[in-house]
């Protein structure tokens, strides 16, 4: 795996109003990898998505993309660039249909071979999706809506994915195959930045990681070295931990 | 403080120069029209005052007030003119000698001629519009705020309509003629501009009292609750429908009272005096001055009359001149009195494009922390002193097959859970397993399916959020639900309002019982923030929108916890805190607990939970999955599963 | 005539009415469906639409009540009314929301319809200042063809009316269902947020809403005058609280609702005026408002919204 940044955080402030999210914020995502930000609820996670998706500015420090700054560009700018996300709790479209959502994933790029052999791609990863492609999607179950969104993200041929949460709110049985299935876009070539509260689970597909806590980095490494240290279990790894 | 102290005193100072020179007005400027406009602008004002309740203190846009006024108009109109002449009965006898009507000697048989006293009236068509206020409102009740806004404009033409359509009551299209002038002491007020302007400088003086002794009373927090966020009012012991209702009902009697002095002035009403245009003209004078700011609807009201009877007519008359100079004719035709209507839309939109909060914001900027207090030593509360807080009572709650469907999601499953009087039990699982929905179901935000919940000995299954919160069950929010705008104290505040009993008359009489009422209410608000030491303590008065994530957590725990609840429900109140503070807060917790209060709280810090919790129950996809003392449930394979998968387990183990 | 015949009659002028205001609601439709604003300018975009209307056609030469042109050349002019009306109209409705509503976009509470108000407010006064307070005699260039179905009329104007409203409805729901920016403007109705991140500039989206409800209004102006014979700057507010009511009827949100409750409204009013009494149509549709949206707020064709709290 050649060792390229594909996205970088470095000294990133952000604000709602007066109130200081992430602090100094540095990620450094090497193409290729699994990065999982793991943290509690309230620790700055879903910011780190908007500020990469560009829904949120930071108030200084820089993001760099495939190594240019694209801390101004426009969300759409960054989607054509190749960042895609698969947001929290899904949020499909709910009364468009399957296929709909897929073409929105595609939203940025002209209809045409490549759009076919995208959603050829997705199809398969996801034979359900095809079954269900015609229905609204508000009306499939939460592990098929993940699939979906998934499969949306896919559309837009990004080389980042975001995941925000990807096992909320899903059965055992769903959480394994979305995570197996987001191995697989890794080994196809996508990288992966995934949210995560869910540390035990993350860090088993995950190459690295960074611990986010009242949006600070307090920690990160590689995922084996985070799932071995005792401190960092008791500590952050565990809503439950093995013992 | 002697900063803030001569503050009050040179507020106090400028009220009463202001009162001397409305006083004096009429004796230096001896100008009969000059005069009738400023009793005009003063009875314009008292319009302004009674939408700001309405709009600025509830945040209920009411774009049909000046139905309202044409109710109070209409009122006294119809009850002191010609227009209703019923046949002489001896019915009538006790009217005429209470002075109320008088025999008509007429042709073909005496009638009857209303003569109710103005005096009589203004409070009556103030009664009566307040009747209607509340008619109008109750529909409008559970509408979005958008909503509001089209469905008061409705009520606002529908008023006129029904005006121009019942010529036997209202003489239709024609209006009211004759309507009687009010008279004192035998004087009769008649055309003259003076005795109408000290009138309605008394009544815009009395409201100006009223609205300020509301705004600053339990009534006034409960409006500002229910504006900056219904939901979190509701679940804080609000009543939505009667706070809502109220703002309504005192609005519409402002203007109702209002009606009968302008007609009474005019001695004429017709369905033109009260359109779509005069509501919209309140609306601009609140928005000048300033939505929720007493003293700024009042200067706005001034200023649109100034603008209408003096500014615009000269600039027209500047211009004339000019034109003449210049020889440009239509220049010397222009006529800006015309563009008023035109003037007050720009006014609407630069207001809210430039300067939201108006002439004279109502929210004050509070003052900064001093050097001293932003560097002091954190002190650790302890919640020793909360004596308030022992309950007798029984405080289990039990919660039977509870299920909550959205849609095809079932967000809770037939879930059973019970919280001994006195325990404490934590609620944990995944995001998305139904944590926050259970908390909103207790709480009676979201209806349940099916189950039952009791408390104590009751069946509080269906009733709303603000009994709930009556009957001892308080809580927090996971995302923080704070009323924005407010202050800490104010916030804290909000949290006892179910506990506290002044109403509308002793919020603007501040009798002696409401006075101890709220000095006692402030006490305790103060009692329950120094359980965070003095974290809080030295912002009492800063606005909740400038404290730090942790500091709100207290807010939202401080406001719960005013209400004296049996049992309190925390919903990840160490989210967003670090280690240190996560270890502060559960120690705060636990002193709580030993105070007597029952607690049932969602948390994901496993330190936390098994520190505090007697019971764990564990929810994944709205289910129970498990339940137990917190060492026995970290062993359950099942919870195990649901938290780390199959795959992921086998591997996480291998590798440990 | 008879009773039968009455009736007939009225729901062609029912029909006719509901096509107006079906235009309008649509305009509201949009906006709200995006936005979650109520857009009081859209009341007087039509009427300044209705104007824009009139002057098209008397810079054609088209002016009083004679017909000078017919055929094709009366088509054609016509048709260049129509789409002057509304590009004009489409083009005023993009400046307001550019210049007056964009800035508001993220501020909470009532600062964005309170500038609705006052930029309608505004479009009103300029109106009368500009124009004067009376009515304005309107262009009747249609040939005095009618036809009789049993005891009823129809004329002419009213098929036009039926067509045209016809037609661009149908565009527009083409539009929405099965252009690119049809469905990002769907998407952004649904989920701004995740249609933003789907790389939907809403910006672009907020925009088109506003174009095409404003021409739909313009167009609907235009089709007022055609039908009344006059216009003024008053015709805003009883139409447009007519048109929102249809809107509201019909599932605010919601395009096939906007044109079913304006038939709606249409055919209530006209009914209601031959068979009740005219004074009264604003009381009836009112209280049509009142109850819809206490007992079911998601409309006829809407579904019941969760709750957004």
């Amino acid at each position: 795996m050649p060792e390229i940044e594909l996205l970088q955080f470095r000294g990133v402030n952000t604000f709602y109003g007066d109130l200081h999210v992430l602090k100094d914020v540095d990620y450094t995502i090497m193409r290729g990898e699994i990065v999982s930000l793991l943290g509690g609820n309230a620790s700055g996670k879903s910011t780190t998505m908007k500020t990469i998706m560009g829904v949120v500015r930071p108030a200084n420090g820089s993001v760099t993309f495939d190594g240019q700054r694209i801390d101004t560009l426009s969300t759409a700018e960054r989607v054509r660039r190749g960042i895609a996300p698969v947001l929290e709790a899904r949020r499909l479209f709910p009364r468009m249909t399957v296929f709909e959502n897929l073409e929105m994933g595609a939203y940025t790029r002209k209809r045409g071979m490549e759009f076919d052999q995208d959603l050829d791609r997705v199809y398969q990863l996801f034979p359900r999706v095809k079954e269900r492609r015609n229905q609204l999607a508000g009306t499939l179950s939460g592990g098929e809506q993940q699939m979906v969104a998934i499969g949306r993200a896919l559309m837009a041929r990004p080389r980042l994915i975001c995941m925000d949460e990807p096992s909320m709110g899903l059965s055992p049985l769903y959480v394994e195959q979305v995570f197996e299935i987001i191995q697989q876009i890794n080994r196809q070539g996508t990288t992966i930045f995934m949210v995560e509260q869910n540390a035990n689970m993350a860090l088993a597909i995950a190459h690295r990681a960074y611990v986010l806590q009242t949006g600070r980095v307090v920690l990160s490494g590689t995922a084996k070295e985070l799932r071995r240290d005792k401190a960092i279990q008791e500590a952050y790894l565990g809503e439950m931990q093995v013992d | 403080m002697s900063i803030r102290l001569s503050a009050i005193t040179r507020g106090k100072v400028l009220i009463l120069l202001l009162a001397i020179a409305a006083v004096a007005f009429p004796l230096i400027h001896d100008n009969d029209a000059d005069i009738d406009s400023a009793a005009n602008a003063a009875a314009y004002a008292t319009l302004a005052l009674g939408l700001n309740i309405v709009v600025g203190f509830a945040g209920l846009l009411d774009l049909g007030y000046a139905a309202f006024f044409a109710i109070g108009a209409y009122a006294y109109g119809i009850l002191t003119s010609f227009q209703v002449m019923p046949h002489w009965s001896s019915f009538w006898g006790p009217f005429d000698w209470l002075d109320l009507v008088q025999r008509m000697p007429q042709p073909g048989g005496d009638v009857v001629h209303f003569t109710v006293s103005f005096w009589i009236m203004l409070p009556v068509s103030a009664l009566i519009a307040a009747f209607f206020g509340i008619l109008f409102g109750a529909p409008t009740l559970r509408l979005r705020g958008d909503y509001l806004a089209i469905v008061t404009l409705g009520f606002g033409e529908i008023v006129p309509i029904v005006v121009r359509n019942t010529d036997s009551l209202t003489n239709g299209a024609a209006g009211l003629n004759g309507i009687q002038a009010p008279s004192l002491f035998g004087f009769n007020f008649g055309v003259d501009a003076l005795p109408y302007y000290y009138v309605a400088i008394a009544m815009v003086a009395l409201l100006i009292f009223i609205s300020v002794r509301l705004r600053d009373s339990r009534i006034g927090r409960a409006w500002m609750a229910i504006r900056e966020d219904e939901t979190a009012a509701m679940a804080m012991g609000v009543d939505r429908t009667r706070t809502k209702l109220l703002a309504f009902a005192i609005g519409a009697a402002f203007a109702g009272a209002t009606g009968t002095f302008y007609v009474a002035k005019l001695q004429t009403a017709t369905p033109e005096m009260f359109g779509f245009p005069v509501s919209v003209m309140i609306l601009v004078m609140v928005v000048l001055g300033g939505m929720g700011s007493v003293w700024g609807v009042v200067l706005g009201a001034a200023i649109l009359q100034l603008l209408q009877s003096w500014w615009l007519p000269d600039l027209s008359s500047w211009l004339h001149i000019l034109g003449n100079g210049l020889n440009i004719i239509w220049l010397q035709q222009v006529d800006l009195t015309h563009a008023i209507e035109l003037i007050f839309g720009l006014i609407l939109v630069l207001m809210m494009l430039y300067r939201r909060e108006g002439l004279i914001p109502a929210t004050r900027k509070e003052p900064e922390l001093d050097v001293m207090q932003q560097h002091a030593q954190v002190e650790r509360g302890t919640a020793i002193a909360l004596s308030g807080l022992h309950h007798d009572g029984d405080a289990t709650l039990s919660v039977r097959g509870i299920t909550v469907r959205f849609g095809g999601l079932t967000a809770l499953n037939a879930v059973d859970l019970t919280v001994p009087s006195g325990g404490v039990v934590a609620v944990i699982g995944p995001n998305g397993s139904g944590k926050s929905t259970l908390f909103n179901t207790i709480t009676g935000l979201t209806p349940a399916d099916h189950g039952t919940i009791r408390f104590g000995d009751d069946d509080i299954t269906c009733l709303p959020p603000h009994i709930i919160l009556r009957r001892g069950i308080a809580r927090t929010f996971q995302n923080i639900r704070l009323f924005n705008t407010l202050s800490v104290l104010d916030n804290v505040l909000i949290g006892q309002h179910a506990r506290l009993r002044t109403g509308p008359l002793g919020a603007v009489l501040r009798l002696p019982a409401a006075r101890h009422e709220e000095a006692t209410a402030r006490a305790w608000a103060t009692e329950i923030v120094s359980i965070f030491g003095n974290r809080l303590l030295p912002r009492l008065t800063q606005t909740v929108s400038h404290l730090s994530y942790a500091n709100r957590r207290r807010v939202e725990i401080s406001r719960a916890l005013a209400s004296r609840p049996k049992l309190l429900l925390l919903d990840e109140p160490t989210a967003g805190m670090n280690p240190a503070e996560t270890l502060e807060l559960a120690e705060q917790i636990k002193a709580l607990h030993a105070l007597g209060v029952t607690i049932l709280l969602i948390e994901h810090k496993l330190d936390v939970v098994t520190r505090l919790a007697d019971t764990v129950i564990v929810l994944d996809h709205g289910e129970k999955i498990a339940e137990g003392p917190p060492d026995e449930v970290r062993r359950n394979e099942q919870v195990l599963r649901a938290y780390l998968g199959r795959g992921a387990l086998a591997r996480a183990t291998a590798d440990a | 005539m008879t009773a039968g015949g009455l009736l007939l009659q009225q729901l062609i002028n029912g029909l006719s009415l509901g096509a107006m205001y079906a235009l309008l609601a649509l305009g509201f439709t949009l906006v709200y469906g995006i936005l979650e604003l109520i857009n009081f300018a859209h009341f007087n975009v039509f009427m300044v639409g209705s104007f824009v209307g009139m002057w098209t056609l008397q810079a054609m030469g088209l002016k009083g009540q004679t017909v000078i042109l017919t055929g094709l050349p009366l088509a054609g002019a016509l048709l260049m009314a129509l789409i002057v009306t509304m590009v004009a109209s489409g083009a005023l409705g993009v400046a307001i929301e550019r210049l007056s509503l964009r800035p508001l976009r993220n501020v909470r509470g009532p600062a964005a319809m309170i500038t609705t108000i006052g930029v309608s407010y505004v479009l009103f006064n300029v109106v009368l200042l500009g124009v004067g307070a009376d009515a304005k005699n309107y262009p009747n260039p249609l040939p005095p063809v009618t036809w009789t179905l049993g005891d009823a009329v129809l004329r002419l104007r009213e098929a036009l009316i039926w067509i045209v409203a016809l037609l661009l409805m149908l565009a527009l729901q083409m539009f929405v269902q099965r252009s690119r920016l049809g469905k990002a403007m769907r998407a952004t109705a649904q989920d701004p947020e995740a249609a933003r991140m789907m790389g939907v500039e809403v910006d672009r989206v907020v925009v088109i809403a506003f174009f095409a409800g404003s021409a739909l209004a313009g167009a609907g102006g235009l089709i007022f005058g055609l039908y009344y014979n006059f216009t003024s700057f008053i015709i805003g507010f009883t139409a447009g609280l007519r048109a929102f009511t249809a809107a509201v009827l019909g599932g605010i949100g919601n395009v096939p609702g906007a044109m079913l409750g304006g038939v709606i409204i249409g055919l209530i009013e006209a009914m209601g005026s031959q068979f009740i009494a005219a004074a009264w149509t604003d009381v009836i549709i009112f209280s049509i408002l009142v109850l819809v949206l206490v007992f079911r707020p998601a409309g006829l064709l809407g579904r019941v919204a969760p709750n957004k709290s």
